[in-house]
């Protein structure tokens, strides 16, 4: 409390941009039953257990979120997420104080850890020192992929055990969009992070009971949860089953209750729906795009005309019906409207370079490709490096087609996943389908994470001082509306540049039994899976 | 056969900690190395082929790198799943296979022949995951139900149990009885055109007593080698069995392990393997004297 006296906090207090946590959220319609085990499909042994800050997959958020708590969380029961959609988890109110510098949380008194060691403000600042990697951080992570999400955090400070202030470089409203994340669960002061990925000591509503490896991971219910009256259910067991037919069958039987997100193509859920009319089918958004790389490092992706002759050679709206059967939607470098909250307007979007009509594209494209040297006497020769994973292989034979039909020579290579992040990390490669997850829907998340330069996960090197310049001033620009137009600048930049051409964004089509209640599908697959509001009205 | 699981193992390309990046979407070359050194695959592999070779002469058998727990911890409850599936796949090649084959034979060229040999060609021709996926979805389809998707134990619920691997076994076994059906017609037919067959009949036995204890019995040992190696080639064969199944059985287990390059798992459970097929090629060669006493005196 040393820096913040009393009389501004009770100022900050005063703009709290929201309150919550302390009344439990009431269920929408029917009053919520307790009791029962919801049996959850899960895609594979959580890699990294349940250390959630050291994966960037959901295969570990979705079985690690119920035994953990963030500081603040999107609202399970709203399926779109945005700022005012945020609650409070672990602090029970927040302020932004000096204006949007520094970010002040209050925090619960009475959580206790799954060991009953009492939660406290060195618990925030042990986890945000250690994912920031701060000099005098107490412990290191493994692997740590979303380190620049929080690169403008100078400082943070355990001002006191119940309060905690993050000190900014510069004011970035977006932060607490990240740490309303899936990706953000504060980690126990005294577990060293490498045990979490073998066991889990969290805050949140459920404990693990046991990981039978390959077999079953089993939770139950928090008896000392610190929202009372939750979770609703007495246990959860998350099964993990790799062969989609069996899983689906599972579900279709009743042995699961609910699917794993981002599993059920289109096909796959409107046969399971037919077949079962009890399981409820929700169409929501992924957050996950297809894109293609481009590695701007080398020739002949440097030059910005054949990139953007690439970009307009792949008809978007047909890569929707070919690889995704429709199951997905176009757009830029954010979620697509009204699935997401940043996404261009259609009539923005149809001037860019590979929006337009598909023939005009393509045209204009051979017109670029000659302009850069390119033409049926001397063709673009382009490899194709992609994983050997069938989603992505089916993108890049896609992506192949569309560019052979300008006439350039594109081939395929498979790469083994153990060699494609190196590959793509050290530049090693022309051009590759990819596809890129985003845990929030927020611009700082996505555009520090794939376009900054020098970001470890900006695989094309594409590194423009005006855009980073403009993703800046979009950052910490504090009036919403004018942050948005700035954010569809940036996004409209991008895609002139062919930065890294963005081919459709994947819709989610969520299963789940009738019965299962209050399990929300959000516009981002990684932040809905905390359990503490599900019921089962059986 | 150790240094080559050994050296083969290490030809795949990338090692655990590209595929621990993979799945943080990116790649330090420092972090990696510390990983690498963490986990001792950054020293010489003459070193780990040595330690390794300690390991199993002290039954420690390593720690897996994925799971960060002692190898045989893992491996050693998955071994029951896979050998029951095998055993039970087995019984039921046997039972299908060899009286199919032994009435092929006596019926040879007659209707119920031809059937029959269609029957063993479509076992032959089908893949045991596809009729495991044919029979999921086909249960799910007509009755709602699929077998539990968590493994059950004898004695968690017998009769569950054995509900869970019959459908397996059966898949499994309906492929190898194929071919056991063929070797023993084709055995039995060469056998049956034997002179003490002959006099077998020319003394008036039964048509039972000369098929069943002369001619079966002398018609055994191909058809006993065919079920040697079907077993050991199904206790790491049963892989896409298990997958489709759910089981965890040691199949399943050890190509999430290649995938995932967990040296000390895979070495250890294609070790375990090695070990399966010479016992079985052992008891196939200890079966031939039984069947065959002149195999005994030389």
């Amino acid at each position: 409390m040393s820096r913040f006296p009393r009389l501004a906090l009770v100022l900050g207090l005063a703009g709290l941009s929201a309150v919550t946590g302390l009344t439990a959220i009431p269920a929408v319609g029917q009053a919520p039953k307790s009791g029962g085990v919801l049996n959850i499909m899960q895609r594979e042994d959580p890699p990294q257990g349940f250390s959630i800050h050291e994966t960037a997959t959901i295969s570990t958020v979705w079985p690690g979120m119920p035994c953990f708590n963030n500081l603040v969380l999107f609202d399970p029961l709203k399926k779109t997420e945005s700022m005012d959609t945020i609650i409070g988890e672990l602090a029970e109110k927040w302020s932004w104080q000096d204006n949007y510098r520094n970010l002040v949380f209050f925090l619960r008194k009475d959580v206790k850890w799954h060991d009953g060691k009492p939660f406290t403000s060195k618990d925030v600042k042990y986890t945000f020192d250690m994912v920031r990697e701060a000099p005098d951080a107490q412990a290191k992570l493994r692997i740590n992929p979303r380190k620049d999400w929080y690169a403008n955090v100078e400082k943070i400070e355990a001002a006191d055990p119940y309060t905690v202030v993050f000190h900014l470089k510069r004011p970035q409203p977006s932060l607490l969009m990240m740490l309303a994340s899936g990706y953000s669960p504060v980690y126990p002061a005294h577990v060293p992070p490498a045990e979490l990925r073998t066991t889990c000591v969290g805050t949140g509503p459920f404990k693990l009971k046991e990981w039978k490896k390959g077999e079953y991971i089993d939770f139950v219910k928090n008896a000392d949860y610190f929202v009372k009256g939750r979770p609703y259910l007495d246990g959860l067991r998350y099964i993990p089953i790799q062969e989609r037919g069996t899983k689906f069958a599972a579900l279709q039987s009743g042995r699961l209750d609910v699917a794993f997100p981002g599993d059920a193509s289109k096909t796959i859920a409107d046969q399971v729906t037919k077949a079962e009319p009890r399981i409820k089918l929700t169409i929501a958004h992924q957050n996950v795009n297809d894109n293609l790389l481009l590695n701007v490092t080398k020739p002949p992706f440097n030059n910005v005309k054949v990139r953007q002759a690439i970009s307009m050679a792949i008809d978007r709206r047909a890569a929707v019906q070919a690889v995704h059967q429709g199951g997905a939607v176009v757009g830029a470098s954010l979620a697509p409207r009204p699935y997401g909250v940043w996404g261009l307007l259609e009539k923005d979007l149809a001037g860019l370079p590979g929006y337009g009509k598909s023939a005009d594209e393509k045209a204009r494209a051979r017109k670029l490709l000659i302009e850069a040297g390119f033409g049926p006497a001397n063709p673009l020769k382009v490899e194709m490096a992609t994983r050997n994973i069938p989603i992505y292989i089916d993108l890049a034979s896609f992506v192949i087609s569309e560019l052979r039909q300008v006439g350039v020579e594109a081939t395929l290579k498979q790469i083994e996943t153990a060699q494609w992040h190196p590959l793509a990390t050290r530049k090693e490669y022309q051009a590759g389908p990819n596809l890129t997850g985003i845990g929030p829907d927020d611009p700082d998340a996505n555009f520090y994470e794939n376009y900054a330069c020098g970001s470890p996960r900006n695989y094309t090197g594409y590194c423009d001082e005006q855009v980073m310049k403009m993703i800046d001033q979009q950052s910490q620009e504090l009036d919403p509306k004018k942050r948005v137009q700035m954010v569809w600048n940036v996004q409209k930049k991008l895609e002139e540049d062919a930065a890294r051409p963005m081919i459709d964004w994947r819709l989610e089509h969520y299963l789940q039994w009738q019965y299962v209640k209050n399990l929300i599908p959000h516009q981002s697959i990684y932040n809905y899976g905390r359990m503490q509001e599900v019921w089962l009205d059986k | 056969m150790s240094l080559v699981i050994f050296v083969l193992l290490r030809l795949a390309p990338g090692n655990m900690v590209d595929i621990l990046f993979s799945t943080g979407g990116y790649v330090s070359e420092s972090d990696k190395a510390a990983i690498e050194k963490e986990l001792g695959i950054d020293r010489p592999i003459w070193v780990q082929y040595v330690d390794w070779l300690r390991d199993m002469a002290t039954g420690k058998l390593g720690k897996s790198y994925r799971y960060d727990l002692p190898a045989w911890e893992l491996i050693k409850p998955l071994i029951p799943v896979t050998v029951e599936l095998a055993v039970l796949s087995t019984i039921i090649a046997i039972l299908l296979g060899v009286p199919t084959g032994v009435i092929s034979a006596v019926r040879q060229d007659t209707s119920l022949d031809y059937v029959l040999r269609v029957f063993s060609l479509a076992g032959l021709s089908m893949p045991s995951f596809w009729l495991g996926m044919v029979i999921i979805l086909a249960l799910v389809a007509w009755i709602g139900w699929i077998p539990p998707i968590t493994y059950v134990s004898p004695a968690e619920n017998f009769k569950i149990h054995l509900v869970q691997f019959l459908l397996p076994a059966l898949a499994v076994g309906y492929r190898s009885s194929a071919l056991i059906t063929r070797i023993t017609r084709s055995a039995l037919l060469e056998v049956m055109r034997e002179d003490y067959i002959r006099t077998a009949w020319a003394k008036g036995q039964s048509g039972r007593i000369v098929i069943w204890r002369h001619a079966l019995k002398n018609a055994m040992l191909p058809v006993i080698t065919v079920i040697g190696i079907e077993f050991a080639f199904l206790i790491g064969g049963l892989v896409v069995t298990e997958t489709v199944f759910n089981l965890p059985g040691v199949a399943r287990f050890l190509v999430q392990a290649i995938l995932w390059r967990d040296y000390p798992i895979v070495q250890n459970i294609v070790m375990f393997i090695a070990i399966v097929v010479v016992l079985s090629n052992l008891l196939v060669d200890l079966l031939y004297g039984w069947f065959d006493p002149r195999v005994r005196y030389g």
